[in-house]
């Protein structure tokens, strides 16, 4: 059964210090009606992370502290986020950067500035459990 | 009887051999008188006399011719085949003992001819041991230099005042290279666009100090390369012109200009792309229409504007980053034997694979980043098992350097990553070199127990493969000192530009449609070949060969297939052969082959010729033969069988035998072209001279 099946709202943790990114992600994202919590810092996001096993975590890539390379691999390295999906973002999108991102972990790389009905078809694909690595420009599965 | 004669002195055989012509002489008149007095009393007085004269007169012609016949075979014959064995030898490095059959009638003459010859082989074969001792020490030092300089890696050019090529290297041979090499004694400016060459070498004159240096940026007329470098006055010690000539160190900045070139237009696109929607922005919002809809969507449609603009350039910019730097093409083997080794000097072992792929990369800045971090992982945990692998992937290679042990966090590799490399230079770490490379790396698991880390790198950038060009240098330090050509009649011998050359062909008729096959040759300065500067191809006759022809030059239909038509083959050879002297052994035939294609070449064949058949007739006598074999017979050239009747064979055999000729034309007196041309002419009956008129001796 999907995530977004279940009786709970899907819960996601979105990880990014840029303020008005942010918040257009809790915006957008809020009308879905779905669990949101931003972390600005890398390192409270990743031990809320660790504690709240969320469906899905999107993540910057350059965060203070600590950088979401880093917590990509720690989220894939625990044995309890497992199904936690993780949504890299980046303003950088070489395409040995997303390739770094996939590499450790990540199930789908979108680069900034992002085309908002993408980044939802992105995220719904995630929550809806398919187990399929999607590249917003490549189109790579 | 005739054997006990020539153990006679020569002078005794001499005066018997005048004696028995004066009894020879009394006789013929005797039996003349006796058959004469024999018909008077039939004939009358008057017949009688006249009987007796016509055969004593018949009697003494006849023997007279047998007397000039065997002077002719025995004397004159003999001491012409004496003398051109003895000029052979005294001219050129022939030691083989003189034929015992040569004046074996001209009394003491041979021997002692043989002893003199002896001698002379001794006296020059200790000559030889000596200047084989001081040739051998200077070719150890000449071999240390031009090691020294297949490393220069910019293209190095020394030029006489005239701008005519005296030295160049392996990589200048790449720099100026297009259709047609350069070659020594060729002007510069055939290679190079003049007007900068010129104003640098006029600027430097004018200074009048020697070692003075000047900056060049000029094109290569060719290609359209773009070459900077720099020209620095040379006196070199046995200038004896006065003028001074110039060094040239040139580099191919092409690819960085067009580098420059795109920064800046990029970095102006960016400005005019982010300028308008910003200032539009502002007008927007200055306006206060965000609040109704209109006002939004002219908002978000400039914002719109502005983040394609900037992804789009950004993007490439990401693509282009790193391209700056100076990097080399370089094998993958080559790069993981240099990690493998700088890693044990570290004390880590590596145990390397690479695959067959080249990448461009900076090897030293590369090589000391996966050397640190091989280093940070055995210092880390006393990784073990460690390898190193360089494989090939669609859009470049991927190294990846294993280990045995705990995966290493992300964090750990970018403090690893920060860490400054030793490397000779400020602020390069681990980040900078994966930067310059347009790269990353990152840390995988490959199994439960053993982690790899990652480094892609894109070989789209590539550049060609590393020049497999001769790397050696080609240099005449002599054309220094070469006093300014004159009319081509009267320049020397030596000093002629001459281009040697052979052709293989499918038959002897090229009027019935027979063609050639290959072409090869060999340029030689002061008469001698310069090495380096040869030329060799295949052609495709466009007909079948015929058995027998590939049974004389064994090229097959095979070989020749996928190789230049004559018409592109014979521009290139005339290219090669532009301006120089054309030499060949019969150049009546090979000439012929060429010139029925003049059209379609869009060349003419009207170089001036020198044909060695001529030569050698000139040298050695109309009657002896004059076929290549013969020729290199006499003149001690040895053509290993395998090579015989290949294009190149037969060149490098005739370019000898010109080499060994030119002495012996100059000691009978023939020192320059014309004088050569001229000589050659009075042996036409043997081949027609196929000098246009304009190279005729004045």
């Amino acid at each position: 059964m999907s995530a977004l099946q279940d009786a709970e709202p899907p819960q996601v943790i979105i990880v990014e210090d840029e303020d008005n990114i942010a918040l257009a992600l809790m915006t957008v994202l809020g009308r879905e009606g779905w669990r949101l919590t931003r972390f600005a810092d890398g390192a409270e996001g990743l031990a809320t992370i660790e504690e709240r096993q969320p469906d899905l975590v999107l993540l910057d890539v350059m965060l203070p502290s600590l950088s979401g390379y880093e917590i990509c691999q720690r989220i894939r390295m625990s044995d309890n986020l497992t199904k936690t999906r993780i949504l890299m973002m980046t303003a950088r999108g070489t395409s040995v950067e997303r390739r770094k991102g996939l590499a450790l972990g990540a199930d789908a790389f979108i680069t900034k500035p992002f085309d908002l009905r993408d980044l939802m078809g992105q995220v719904r694909r995630l929550l809806s459990d398919q187990s399929v690595i999607l590249d917003r420009e490549t189109g790579h599965a | 009887m005739l054997e006990r004669l020539t153990q006679l002195p020569l002078r005794l055989r001499v005066f018997l051999f005048f004696a028995g012509l004066s009894v020879g002489g009394l006789v013929a008149l005797g039996g003349g008188l006796w058959v004469g007095l024999t018909r008077v009393e039939s004939a009358g007085v008057v017949s009688g006399f006249v009987t007796a004269g016509l055969v004593a007169g018949f009697g003494l012609l006849a023997l007279s011719a047998w007397i000039w016949m065997l002077f002719d075979e025995n004397v004159a014959r003999a001491i012409e085949r004496l003398s051109t064995a003895l000029r052979a030898r005294a001219h050129t490095d022939l030691d083989r003992a003189l034929d015992p059959s040569h004046g074996q009638y001209l009394g003491d003459l041979a021997p002692a001819a043989r002893a003199v010859t002896g001698t002379l082989a001794e006296t020059k074969n200790a000559l030889a041991e000596a200047v084989e001792r001081e040739t051998t020490r200077l070719a150890v030092e000449n071999a240390r230099l031009q090691a020294l300089l297949a490393d220069v890696p910019a293209g190095v050019i020394l030029c006489a005042p005239d701008h005519q090529i005296v030295f160049y290297n392996g990589p200048a041979r790449g720099i100026l290279t297009k259709d047609r090499a350069p070659g020594l004694n060729r002007s510069l400016l055939d290679y190079l666009h003049a007007g900068p060459v010129k104003a640098a070498f006029a600027r430097l004159s004018r200074d009048g100090a020697t070692d003075a240096a000047t900056d060049v940026l000029c094109a290569c007329a060719q290609s359209g390369k773009m070459l900077a470098g720099r020209m620095r006055l040379v006196d070199l010690p046995q200038t004896g012109s006065g003028a001074p000539g110039y060094v040239l160190t040139l580099r191919d900045v092409t690819d960085e200009l067009s580098l420059h070139a795109g920064r800046e237009a990029l970095l102006e696109e960016v400005f005019d792309r982010v300028r308008r929607p910003a200032a539009n922005l502002q007008t927007v919002l200055a306006a206060g229409v965000a609040k109704d809809a209109k006002g939004r969507a002219a908002l978000l449609s400039e914002v719109e504007h502005l983040a394609v603009a900037i992804t789009e350039l950004g993007a490439r910019y990401d693509s282009a980053r790193g391209q700056w730097w100076p990097m080399t093409s370089t094998g993958a083997t080559e790069l993981a034997e240099a990690i493998v080794a700088q890693a044990a000097q570290a004390g880590v072992h590596l145990t390397a694979h690479a695959a067959d792929v080249r990448a461009r990369v900076d090897v030293f800045q590369l090589v000391s980043l996966v050397v640190h971090l091989a280093e940070r992982l055995v210092g880390r945990d006393q990784a073990g098992d460690m390898t190193l692998s360089i494989e090939e992937e669609p859009d470049g290679v991927l190294i990846s350097l294993g280990w045995q042990g705990a995966l290493v966090s992300v964090s750990e590799l970018e403090r690893w990553l920060a860490e400054p490399l030793d490397v000779g230079l400020a602020d390069v770490t681990g980040r900078s070199v994966l930067a310059a490379h347009g790269s990353e790396a990152w840390p995988e698991r490959a199994s439960p127990d053993r982690g790899l880390l990652r480094i892609p790198l894109v070989t789209a950038w590539a550049g060609p493969e590393a020049s497999q060009d001769v790397r050696r240098a080609v240099f005449d330090f002599d054309l220094m000192d070469r006093a300014p050509s004159g009319a081509l009649a009267q320049t020397s011998l030596r000093a002629l530009t001459c281009v040697v050359f052979d052709t293989e062909t499918t038959g002897l008729l090229p009027s019935s449609g027979d063609e050639i096959c290959q072409i090869a040759a060999v340029r030689l300065l002061g008469g001698r070949p310069v090495a380096g500067e040869t030329f060799e191809t295949l052609v495709d006759p466009g007909r079948p060969i015929p058995a027998a022809a590939t049974e004389v030059h064994h090229i097959t239909d095979a070989d020749v297939r996928g190789a230049p038509p004559i018409e592109t083959a014979a521009r290139r050879f005339h290219d090669f052969a532009d301006g120089a002297v054309l030499v060949a052994h019969n150049a009546p035939f090979d000439l012929e082959f060429l010139r029925r294609h003049e059209t379609g070449i869009g060349r003419r064949f009207d170089h001036p010729v020198l044909d060695t058949v001529l030569l050698s007739a000139v040298v050695f006598g109309q009657t002896e033969v004059h076929t290549l074999d013969a020729l290199c017979e006499r003149l001690g050239i040895v053509i290993p069988s395998e090579v015989r009747h290949t294009a190149m064979g037969d060149t490098v055999a005739t370019a000898t035998a010109l080499e060994r000729l030119i002495p012996m034309l100059e000691a009978k007196g023939i020192r320059t072209f014309g004088e050569a041309v001229a000589a050659a002419r009075r042996h036409a009956r043997l081949l027609k001279d196929v000098n246009a008129p304009e190279h005729a001796p004045a």
